[in-house]
C-alpha cells in the first residue's frame, strides 16, 4: 500500500473537491475585498450614520460563528423567497461563496480601515487644499497608499479563508473535505483519507503562508 | 412556541455546553499551547525543530477537518491504552479537535509575548545565578503570560464560534439544539436568529473586555505579531 494512493482511486472526490475549495476561496475573496473596502469607506466616512452602519456590520460578522451565517443564507433565505440560483446544488455552492465574502469582509474591513486611518492625515488635506473632491482624493491618495501597506494582513485573511472554507461541507458542497468524508464512509480508510486531505490543504495554505511570513519579514524591516 | 419555557431551557442546555466546551478547550490549550512554545524556543535543535513543524502544519489546517476525524476516529485512536470497549464521548472529541487546533495557535501567542521582553530579563536571571528552568519559572513566564492575558481572552472568543463546529460530530452545543428546535417547528429564520444573537451577546462582551484589558500593555512588536496570529487563525 502506497501512502496517498488513495487519491488516485479516488480522483473525483480529491481532485473534484480541491477545485471546488479552490473556487470557493477565490470568489470568496474577491468578494470579501469589495465588501470591506466598501465597509471601512463607510467606517471613516464623514458622516456619522455610515459610520454607524459600518460599525454594526463589522461586530456583527465578526462576533457571529459563520456556520450559523452559511445555515442562513441556505435555509432561512429560501423561506422568504430568495435563492441565489434554481438549482439546488449551484443554490449551495453560491449561498458559501457569499457566507465566505461577508464573513471574511468583516475582517477585511477592519484591516482596510486600519490602512486608511494609518496614511499621513498631511496628505489628506494637501489632495483636498488642491481641489480634489473626497472621492477622487479617495481614489487618486488615500486608497492606493493604504493597499500597498495592508497586503501582508491581506494575505492572512486570505488563509483563514481557505481554510474555513472547509465549513461548505456542512451545507453540503462537495469541497475537498466534503470528499475526505465520503471517501472514509465508502472504505473506512480515515486515517489515509483524511492524510490526503491534509496534504492537499497544506498544499494550498503552505505556500501562501511562507510568501506572507516573508513579506511581513520586510515590512518589519521596513517599520 | 417561544413562549414555551422548555424551548429556552433546551436553548440554555445548549448555552452551557457551548461554554463548557470552550472553556474546558482552552485550558487544555494552554497547557499544551505553553510547552509547544517552549520546543519551539528551546535552544535544542531535536525539539526544537519537531515543535515548529508541528505548529506551522497544525495552524496550515482547517479545524473542522480535525474536528471531524477525531469524530471518527477518536475511539479507535485510545482502544490500544483504554481496552477494546473504550468509547470516546462525543465532548472529548470535541475537545480534542478544538484544542488540537486551539494550542498551536496559543503557542504562537506565547511565544510572541516571551521574544518580546527584553533580553536583560534573562541575561540578568542568568547572571544572578538562576539555572534556565528557573529562570523561565520565576522571570519569563510571569511576566510574559500576564501581558498575553487580553490575547487569550480574545482567542477564547474564536474558540466559543468555533465549537459550533463540533455541533456536526453530535455534541449537543447551542447551534446544534437550535437545528433540533427548528427541524421540529420548521422555523429555521428565527431560531437562526436567536442563536445568532446568543453567539453575538457573548463574543461581543468578551472582545470588549479583552480590548479595555489591552491598552497600551503589551510592547508595540509583540502587538503586530500577535495581530497576525489571529489574524491567520480566526477559524470560524
Amino acid at each position: 500500500m502506497i501512502p496517498g494512493a488513495i487519491v488516485f482511486e479516488f480522483p473525483k472526490d480529491f481532485f473534484g473537491g480541491l477545485w471546488v475549495t479552490v473556487q470557493i476561496s477565490a470568489l470568496g475573496l474577491a468578494g470579501a475585498l469589495i465588501i470591506g473596502t466598501g465597509i471601512a469607506l463607510l467606517r471613516v466616512s464623514p458622516l456619522r450614520p455610515l459610520r454607524w452602519i459600518g460599525a454594526a456590520y463589522v461586530e456583527f460578522f465578526r462576533n457571529t460563528p459563520l456556520v450559523v451565517q452559511l445555515f442562513f443564507l441556505f435555509l432561512g433565505l429560501p423561506l422568504i423567497g430568495f435563492r441565489f440560483a434554481s438549482d439546488t446544488f449551484d443554490n449551495i455552492f453560491r449561498a458559501a461563496c457569499v457566507g465566505m465574502a461577508l464573513y471574511h469582509g468583516a475582517y477585511v474591513a477592519e484591516i482596510v480601515r486600519g490602512g486608511l486611518l494609518g496614511v499621513d492625515k498631511g496628505q489628506i488635506e494637501a489632495a483636498r487644499s488642491l481641489g480634489l473632491s473626497y472621492v477622487q482624493m479617495l481614489r487618486f491618495v488615500q486608497l492606493p497608499q493604504t493597499f500597498r501597506s495592508i497586503v501582508p494582513p491581506l494575505g492572512n485573511i486570505a488563509i483563514a479563508l481557505v481554510k474555513n472554507t472547509s465549513l461548505a461541507s456542512t451545507i453540503g458542497v462537495a469541497d475537498l473535505l466534503f470528499g475526505a468524508e465520503v471517501v472514509e464512509s465508502r472504505t473506512f480508510r480515515a486515517e489515509e483519507g483524511f492524510g490526503a486531505a491534509t496534504v492537499l490543504y497544506l498544499f494550498l495554505t503552505g505556500p501562501l503562508g511562507f510568501a506572507v511570513n516573508a513579506l511581513e519579514r520586510r515590512m518589519l524591516i521596513a517599520r | 412556541m417561544f413562549a414555551d419555557p422548555a424551548i429556552w431551557r433546551f436553548f440554555g442546555e445548549g448555552i452551557r455546553e457551548t461554554l463548557l466546551i470552550s472553556v474546558v478547550a482552552v485550558a487544555v490549550s494552554f497547557v499544551a499551547g505553553l510547552l509547544l512554545a517552549l520546543g519551539r524556543l528551546s535552544t535544542r535543535r531535536w525539539i526544537r525543530w519537531p515543535s515548529i513543524a508541528w505548529i506551522e502544519s497544525i495552524r496550515a489546517l482547517p479545524v473542522l477537518l480535525l474536528i471531524v476525524y477525531f469524530g471518527i476516529k477518536g475511539s479507535s485512536l485510545f482502544r490500544p491504552i483504554f481496552g477494546p470497549d473504550f468509547d470516546l464521548p462525543r465532548f472529548w472529541a470535541g475537545v480534542l479537535g478544538l484544542s488540537m487546533y486551539t494550542s498551536a495557535v496559543l503557542a504562537e501567542i506565547i511565544r510572541a509575548g516571551i521574544l518580546s521582553l527584553p533580553r536583560g530579563q534573562t541575561e540578568a536571571a542568568r547572571a544572578l545565578g538562576l539555572s534556565h528552568p528557573q529562570t523561565l519559572r520565576h522571570v519569563i513566564l510571569p511576566q510574559a503570560l500576564r501581558l498575553m492575558v487580553p490575547a487569550m481572552m480574545a482567542q477564547l472568543t474564536t474558540v466559543i464560534k468555533d465549537t459550533s463546529l463540533v455541533g456536526t460530530i453530535g455534541v449537543f452545543e447551542l447551534l446544534r439544539q437550535g437545528r433540533t428546535i427548528y427541524t421540529q417547528f420548521f422555523n429555521p429564520i428565527e431560531v437562526l436568529l436567536i442563536v445568532a444573537f446568543i453567539y453575538f451577546v457573548i463574543c461581543f462582551v468578551l472582545s470588549q473586555l479583552s480590548r479595555r484589558l489591552e491598552l497600551g500593555r503589551a510592547p508595540r512588536l509583540a502587538r503586530i505579531k500577535i495581530q497576525e496570529v489571529q489574524l491567520r487563525d480566526q477559524a470560524a
